[in-house]
């Protein structure tokens, strides 16, 4: 099918011999096949499967049980998030001359911010990993003694950051900020559920009108 | 100077190789790709550094940036007990057997449950063009007995943790090996554009559901440059 015989048909001596059949396949129509599902699962087929931040939020607090009152941050670092992807922070408790501070989601915007302010454990856990990258993989005694440090590394950290958003703030700021965590390691963060209370909301006005 | 006489041959190619080749790769696509079930809504979730692979069996709670919420569970027995369960709960118009069956087959929802009965009556085809509305989630305490994504979280999370102790109970009668991660895990994907107000009523929803622990369906993105 594929190729025609072209020899053949010529008078030879007049034996009639039985001809000899081509053994090729005419693959053209397997081929158009095979091309058409090929292009149909590289088009429909989806590579990157979605990965997932986990988030665990405290159980509720029970109002008639004062005893379970949410811990008053002395000394942590807040982050506002508001509409308009802007996103300020300021340091220690809430006072009328707080400065808040405008910052942006690069590297070197809140990042810095983050690694500056979390720099003792960013050193503590480096160390440990580089002596977990040393030790004998089958010395498991090792590597859980790191393990063991490392947490109650991240355990002992003083810094406690909170996360704060009005109600323009989107889900993309949030998540954004809570990548930002992971990456510097901070070992205590929460996101608030109030919005953001009176004071700030007016250090932000004067804020933005200077 | 005798003419060179071409031999006449049709230009005949040898296509074995590339039809191995276009074979090969047919095969690796068809066994790699998974299909999407049919969404009544494109979400485009926001991006995040995290290398998590997100869990085989979840519950999902969908948020479009008009903040309608839809919700699929993957395991089908469990799906098909959350949804009697629901029915019963709201009162709401029954469905058969074979409904029932058909339901685990649809993809997220976003009907409230007195319209469950009119949607698994239409054509498979007629489904897509419903417009659903998003399931009610109104947070105000006094409001909780409406609040159906409360139930079906609460729900879910009952027959969660009963299907996981029925099949360790198997597991161990059959002497065989339990899979421990395979249980199903409280997941929320959201538009990144959607306000976050919304997204935290999804989580107050959880937390009265005593859910605390649920991942965020996140994108990938590349990871940060040191």
């Amino acid at each position: 099918m594929a190729e025609i015989q072209q020899s053949g048909g010529g008078n030879d001596g007049g034996k009639k011999r039985a001809k000899k059949q081509s053994t090729r396949v005419d693959m053209t129509p397997l081929v158009d096949l095979a091309f058409l599902l090929l292009t149909f699962f590289v088009l429909t087929s989806t590579f990157s499967k979605p990965k997932v931040l986990r988030m665990i939020f405290p159980e509720k607090l029970d109002q008639d049980n004062p005893q379970l009152k949410r811990p008053e941050v002395k000394d942590g670092l807040t982050i506002l998030l508001t509409g308009d992807d802007k996103i300020y922070y300021y340091t220690g408790s809430l006072k009328a001359e707080t400065e808040i501070i405008p910052t942006d989601f690069t590297k070197n915007g809140l990042r810095k911010v983050l690694i500056e302010k979390n720099a003792p454990l960013i050193k503590i856990l480096k160390n440990l990993e580089m002596e977990l990258a040393k030790a004998n993989e089958t010395d498991t005694a090792t590597t859980n003694r790191i393990q063991r440090e490392s947490k109650q590394a991240q355990q002992e950290s003083k810094l406690i950051v909170l996360l704060k958003h009005d109600n323009e703030a989107t889900y993309e700021n949030v998540i954004d900020v809570i990548d930002e965590f992971l990456i510097t390691q901070i070992a205590k963060y929460f996101v608030v559920e109030e919005n953001l209370a009176e004071m700030e909301t007016e250090l932000l006005k004067k804020l933005n009108e200077q | 100077m005798p003419k060179v006489k071409m031999p006449r041959s049709t230009p005949a190619l040898d296509m074995t190789p590339m039809v191995d080749l276009a074979f090969l790769l047919v095969t690796f696509f068809m066994l790699t790709s998974s299909f999407r079930a049919p969404e009544p809504v494109i979400i485009d979730p926001p991006s995040s550094t995290t290398e998590k692979q997100i869990p085989k069996q979840v519950f999902m709670v969908i948020i479009d940036q008009e903040g309608r919420a839809f919700v699929d569970i993957t395991n089908a027995s469990v799906k098909m007990k959350v949804l009697k369960k629901m029915l019963a709960q709201f009162k709401a118009p029954g469905l058969t057997e074979e409904e029932v069956k058909q339901f685990t087959g649809v993809g997220p929802i976003g009907l409230k449950m007195g319209e469950i009965k009119t949607f698994m009556e239409l054509e498979t085809t007629e489904r897509t063009a419903y417009v659903q509305r998003g399931i009610p989630y109104d947070t105000a305490a006094s409001k909780l007995d409406k609040n159906e994504l409360y139930y079906w979280a609460k729900f879910t999370k009952l027959e969660a943790h009963n299907d996981y102790k029925e099949r360790e109970n198997e597991a161990k009668l059959k002497n065989l090996d339990f899979d421990k991660s395979n249980y199903i895990q409280f997941a929320i994907k959201a538009a990144a554009n959607a306000k976050y107000n919304v997204i935290q009523d999804i989580i107050e929803v959880f937390r009265e559901a005593k859910v605390k622990e649920f991942q965020m369906i996140t994108g990938l993105e590349s990871g940060p440059e040191s």
